[in-house]
């Protein structure tokens, strides 16, 4: 099982995700990727597998009124190779996550237009990077818009007119208010999309009443053969958050919402997990973690596994 | 101090210092607007928003310090024979190397020299930093401890040399400070931990052995952080005696005199 984090480099400083300059500056994927290939080699000698690249490793690379980014991929052929050579080397599973402002099922065409364009840009640095079908970009179903069935059977539409290119990389995941691991499921059996269950969501918004380890068995198996599931792991945050306001009023305190992503994984948590969905003969899966203490988390949660349930081997 | 958006820029923005150890690719530089790093040897960090240079003695006045800087446009991957035809002969012509495209030099508001004009490879730091370098050493980022140390040295005008390295192969490989005694070198190794303690394995630097140190000529001191926490003052004390037990720090100009 690998564990995984997204994109920031909390571990070692100055190692930065992306070429984060403005337009006006002239932001160039290639920078990115060679902010890349320094985190590559940081995850090599930390030995961590799995990392979610960030959602703007091209910079404005679909952006409807700024053209003039948009040959970027094409650019950076040799580049992309070079990095996607490098991750198979590491054993690096890779992915994106779609930003929230993409909404595939968008009633509104410009913005579904504008989420396809991110899909597609984010498959297509992935096959430029040569990757296997592991490498995957993960997206919710998006708005309810007044009626869950309307959005569900939008989304099958749209995902359907994506470019097959695009289709072999989406994968879906159930979202924490809106659309469930059977709204998901429901998408599923009308597309084939396979579906990441992000247990913290779950926990968050479960109508059904299912167990985890039906939803998780459920998301398990829509994954194609010979390609190893992912999912998404997160403690809630239980510590009080001090809200900073604007023209030195004093601070609020705000008790936590169980939404919110704990900065560390709760070991007896992901322990308890790992034993209770065990005995279900399952595939394999691996794990992003969802913390907010990135890498950290990643190798604070290895330490303590060592020590709960050195059975389990995570890498 | 509020910060201003262009300090947060500064601050943000990610500098490679690279060597450059000739005029030709000064003229590449400046003309071509390129800079190249091979592949095989290419450091840690090469992702960068900009390129500034340490200029060694092929430069005349400028020689043995940084003066240029120069946005990063993009980077490109090439073959040595493609970058540099007139050497289609050259042993690592069918090598790859990152052909880096800059923006127009622009000279620093002033030199940053090394005083000691110590051998550089790669300098990892930000717009910041290169902005208010007074000398080479001000450009390396630490841990707030080193920092700290860094800060208490300048302010006792103790000159010593920040990431000194022990093997010309491996400029990782490297004491935290080194300080040049009359009659000998004292090595400051700072305990290697991580900012978060009981994350362990983020620590990365490369323990330096004593009898490594020893075996070079060198006399080992080691800091803890909880030494620095407690009182930087008397880190600077202990230094300050192992410097006398060596006959005190060598004048910047006989170490500048040997050099060159």
């Amino acid at each position: 099982m690998r564990l995984g984090f997204p994109v920031k480099i909390l571990g070692q400083g100055g190692l930065k995700s992306h070429d984060s300059r403005r337009w006006q500056n002239d932001p160039h994927l290639s920078v990115s990727l060679a902010y890349l290939r320094d985190i590559f080699l940081y995850l090599g000698r930390q030995d961590i597998h799995m990392y979610r690249m960030s959602a703007d490793l091209a910079p404005y690379i679909s952006h409807p009124d700024l053209p003039q980014f948009h040959g970027q991929i094409e650019d950076c052929r040799r580049e992309l190779l070079q990095l996607g050579a490098m991750a198979r080397e590491l054993d690096l599973r890779l992915s994106f996550h779609l930003p929230l402002v993409s909404v595939l099922n968008a009633t509104d065409e410009g913005i579904a237009l504008q989420s396809a364009r991110q899909a597609s840009a984010h498959a297509h640095i992935l096959d430029g990077m040569d990757l296997g079908p592991d490498a995957v970009v993960v997206g919710h179903v998006g708005g309810i818009y007044g009626d869950r069935q309307d959005a569900l059977a939008r989304f099958v539409q749209r995902y359907q007119g994506l470019a097959p290119q695009v289709r072999r990389r989406l994968v879906l995941e159930n979202d924490d208010r809106r659309f469930s691991v059977s709204d998901i499921l429901w998408i599923h059996e009308r597309t084939g999309i396979p579906l990441v269950f992000d247990q913290l969501h779950f926990q968050n918004h479960n109508r059904e009443g299912l167990s985890t380890a039906e939803a998780l068995a459920i998301c398990l198996r829509t994954w194609p053969e010979g390609v190893r599931p992912k999912i998404h792991l997160s403690s809630p945050r239980t510590a009080i958050r001090i809200v900073q306001r604007k023209g030195g009023s004093e601070p609020l305190l705000r008790a936590p919402h169980p939404h919110q992503h704990a900065d560390f994984i709760d070991p007896f948590q992901f322990a308890a997990f790992i034993k209770d969905v065990e005995g279900a003969e399952l595939p394999e899966f691996d794990v992003m973690l969802e913390a907010k203490a990135k890498d950290l988390a990643v190798l604070h949660l290895r330490e303590q596994m060592g020590r709960l349930i050195p059975a389990i081997r995570v890498e | 101090m509020q910060e201003t958006p262009e300090s947060r820029v500064a601050r943000r923005s990610r500098v490679l210092v690279a060597v450059m150890n000739n005029r030709r690719d000064f003229q590449i530089a400046r003309e071509q607007a390129w800079y190249r790093i091979p592949v095989k040897n290419a450091p840690s960090r090469v992702g960068a928003d900009f390129l500034a240079f340490y200029q060694t003695k092929a430069f005349g006045d400028e020689r043995w310090s940084v003066n240029y800087y120069a946005p990063v446009r993009r980077y490109l991957l090439a073959y040595r024979r493609a970058l540099l035809p007139e050497e289609e002969n050259h042993p690592r012509a069918d090598d790859l190397y990152y052909r880096i495209e800059i923006g127009p030099l622009i000279r620093l508001p002033r030199p940053i020299p090394s005083l000691r004009l110590r051998r550089i490879t790669f300098i990892p730091t930000t717009l910041e930093r290169l902005l208010q370098a007074q000398e080479i050493n001000d450009l390396w980022c630490g841990s707030w401890e080193e920092e700290q140390l860094w800060r208490a040295f300048k302010d006792s005008e103790l000159r010593g040399e920040r990431r000194y390295p022990l093997r010309e192969d491996d400029p990782e490989y490297a004491v935290d400070f080194a300080f040049f005694c009359k009659n000998g070198k004292v090595a400051l190794c700072l305990e290697s931990e991580p900012d978060v303690e009981n994350v362990r394995m983020v620590c990365e630097r490369a323990e330096v052995p004593d009898y490594d140190l020893a075996a070079q000529g060198w006399v080992p001191l080691r800091l803890r952080r909880q030494d620095i926490k407690s009182s930087v003052q008397a880190c600077v004390a202990r230094i300050l005696e192992a410097m006398d037990k060596h006959g005190g720090l060598m004048a910047t100009t006989t170490a500048r005199a040997q050099v060159e």
